[in-house]
């Protein structure tokens, strides 16, 4: 059963029942299926206008959870969500970034997802809604593990919500076996904020196919605040990476990674000190 | 079976469609627009790139059901009788070995230059990440690309 409701209402509803599998831009859904037809109902929220656009607020910036990654590559936005436009660039390729959503990105919980570090860095909470009523959980808590959220079966994402509470330029970094449509071996956010003697205010870091849910790096954040904009990849050091757990796998060692995200977080750091010049 | 109604090539079309086809499927085996080619299962070749409601989509991610009402262009749709600028670039600079590729790299590249009508050799290069060519005949598509480009901006856009 196919359904296509045009309100959130019906949707909510509809999900209420057992078994409906929820479907957006479809760019994970239909390449996971391959030959098997889906198992249950399949409940489509592309024609619900509710979850479209993005609505920039004086306090927050709102993603509807319809929003591909080429809306986000063309709406203007903050510095901040710099680091998150470029990620959207390395999302599949450019008809992928047409039809793929953010908050689908988020829901599908790949620990390679490129759009977790930067809205990881940028704070993000997800908005989600069920017959019992709405609740936002903190993107940080939202991915529990690989391919694992703490969305209830019941539940649709309706937005990510992000607080404006940096200012600032940002990168995002990533590496790959090669340049193109790959998968991240290791990837970076970072975003900084300058206080007033022109020094670091706050610092953001993220990390990315390094553990089974990307990372904000707290400890380093910590000890970024008053560096210099011109010392901020020299005062990386290896213990700032220790709460990351990267595995072996065909794509690299855990050794290569570890060292790999070491050298891309001294080099976001840098890009997004460099971003202040501009 | 649910009914489908949709705008291909500007023509209104309707056909009944089984909730789980993929667009690429309906367009190939209900509407015999067999020009688009299905060449991967896993969404990465683009040789199923069509333009839905005028942006580059590959129509193997999508369902047939999801385009109810969209406006979609497929390669037979460039063509008024004479090739779209693009497609006589593609034959003059023999941008295709096999053939294979050849309808998602056309609909692609026009997508690149509907956005960015004076693309550089890197943002070509750049764009067809989706495009995979097995002949390795990327050489040629970029230089045709080019001067599709050129043209297009030459005798207007279609």
């Amino acid at each position: 059963m196919f359904l296509r409701p045009r309100t959130l209402r019906e949707a909510v509803e509809a999900l209420a029942a057992p078994g409906v599998g929820i479907l957006a831009g479809g760019t994970d859904f239909f390449p996971a299926l391959g030959e098997r037809k889906p198992a249950g109902a399949v409940l489509d929220l592309t024609a619900i206008p509710e979850l479209r656009g993005i609505e920039i607020g004086p306090e927050r910036i709102r993603i509807g959870a319809a929003a591909s990654w080429t809306e986000v590559i063309r709406t203007p936005l903050p510095r901040a969500f710099d680091a998150l436009k470029a990620a959207a660039r390395e999302v599949g390729s450019v008809q992928i970034q047409n039809r793929a959503t953010v908050a689908g990105n988020l829901c599908n919980a790949s620990p390679a997802a490129d759009g977790v570090p930067p809205l990881l860095a940028l704070d993000a909470e997800i908005e989600l809604l069920s017959v019992r009523g709405e609740r936002r959980v903190p993107l940080g808590s939202f991915i529990t593990g690989n391919r694992k959220t703490v969305r209830a079966p019941g539940e649709i994402v309706t937005a990510i919500l992000v607080p404006r509470t940096i200012e600032g330029p940002s990168s995002f970094l990533k590496l790959g076996a090669r340049r193109y449509l790959v998968i991240s071996i290791a990837m970076v956010a970072a975003i900084l904020e300058a206080d007033t003697t022109g020094r670091v205010g706050q610092a953001r870091v993220a990390v990315g196919s390094c553990s089974p849910v990307a990372r904000r790096l707290a400890q380093l954040e910590r000890d970024l605040v008053g560096a210099g904009l011109e010392e901020v990849g020299a005062r990386v050091e290896p213990r700032h990476l220790d709460v990351l757990s990267p595995i072996d796998d065909l794509r690299g060692t855990a050794e290569y990674r570890r060292d790999a995200a070491r050298t891309l977080v001294a080099r976001a750091l840098e890009a997004a000190a460099g971003g202040f010049l501009q | 079976m649910p009914t489908v109604t949709m705008t291909v090539n500007g023509r209104a079309v309707s056909g009944e469609a089984e909730p789980r086809t993929l667009l690429v499927q309906f367009l190939r085996d209900t509407l015999g627009l067999t020009g688009t080619h299905i060449g991967c299962d896993t969404s990465q070749c683009g040789a199923c790139v069509v333009h839905l409601d005028g942006l580059s989509v590959k129509s193997c991610s999508m369902l047939a059901v999801q385009a109810e009402g969209a406006a979609v262009t497929t390669i037979e749709g460039l063509s008024n009788g004479e090739l779209q600028p693009m497609q006589a670039a593609f034959r003059e600079h023999h941008g295709l070995q096999c053939g294979f590729c050849t309808p998602g790299m056309v609909m692609s590249a026009i997508d690149l230059v509907n956005q960015n009508p004076t693309p550089s050799e890197h943002d070509i290069r750049e764009w067809l990440d989706g495009n995979i060519c097995r002949c390795t005949g990327y050489h040629n598509i970029v230089k045709a690309i080019k001067a599709g480009a050129e043209a297009m901006a030459a005798g207007g856009k279609r």
